[in-house]
């Protein structure tokens, strides 16, 4: 399948999925030595339950109200989600930086770049999507049916901006789940 | 003819069901869009597209669904899984009141 866009929305999409990159990775990456021992079990820095709202809502607990349940749950599974949310948000990258190399002046020209994605890439995108999406809406506090309060924040919120931008994701991965539906059929 | 025998019943223990004792249950969160979660049931669980939209609706409207049943290894795996797809999940003993 081919999505189009603007060299704007490019450079957009490639911060905000660099920025998730970092967040799903945590500390992980500086912990690299320590990686043999998380393998082998012997590991001490088990993951904790995040205090950070996003990173709960991205790895939120397994169990409701078992509290030594969901320490278990996330003891075994944490990792491999941080691992897979990487993975899929780094070819989100991958596959927007094929359009580099392409100089401005001819960008201008096509007004619109074009990417192609394999059935990998595009599930990789879908669920990047949602997890920017999940970061973006939890950071805001967005709720059901609230699009009029946002509708009538001032035109210099920083916020309307980022809602902007959460709804503009929104209808990226409405049109991509369109497309990939439309499939199963 | 014999006189019957004493048979020794074997002692009913209350043996854990081993059929669906545990469920997988998503949660309604106000981030994602009705057609991915549809999406998501309809790939991950190869459900109809009429039971994933119903299921979906569930989560929806009533706050929460049971999506799947079985081990409570299966329902961690499941679990797992819809927390890879962003989905909110938790799994629960069949029965219990979430």
């Amino acid at each position: 399948m081919t999505a189009s866009f603007h060299a704007a929305e490019i450079e957009l999409l490639r911060s905000l999925v660099g920025q998730l990159l970092e967040l799903v990775r945590g500390d992980q990456t500086h912990k690299q030595d320590e990686d043999w021992a998380a393998a082998l079990g012997l590991a001490e820095d088990e993951p904790k339950r995040p205090t950070d709202p996003v990173l709960l809502r991205l790895f939120p607990d397994g169990y409701d109200g078992d509290d030594e349940g969901a320490a278990d749950f996330r003891r075994f599974t944490e990792r491999g989600l941080r691992e897979a949310k990487s993975d899929n948000a780094a070819t989100v990258l991958a596959s927007l930086a094929t359009t580099e190399g392409i100089e401005p002046e001819e960008r201008r020209q096509r007004n619109k770049t074009r990417i192609e994605l394999d059935a990998h890439q595009a599930e990789a995108w879908l669920r990047t999507l949602t997890d920017l999406r999940l970061a973006l809406g939890t950071r805001l506090g967005v709720s059901q049916d609230d699009e009029d309060e946002w509708e009538r924040l001032p035109e210099d919120d920083p916020r309307r901006h980022i809602h902007d931008v959460y709804n503009w994701l929104g209808w990226l991965q409405e049109t991509l789940v369109r497309t990939l539906s439309a499939g199963l059929e | 003819m014999t006189a019957p025998v004493e048979m020794e019943r074997p002692e009913v223990e209350e043996a854990p069901t081993p059929d669906t004792p545990w469920v997988t249950v998503v949660w309604n969160d106000p981030v994602n869009l009705m057609s991915y979660v549809t999406y998501v049931f309809q790939t991950y669980f190869a459900y109809p597209k009429r039971k994933a939209e119903r299921l979906m609706l569930d989560v929806h409207e009533k706050g929460k669904a049971v999506v799947s049943e079985g081990s409570r290894e299966e329902m961690e795996r499941d679990v797992e899984a819809m927390h890879s797809y962003g989905l909110w999940a938790t799994l629960q003993k069949a029965g219990d009141r979430g």
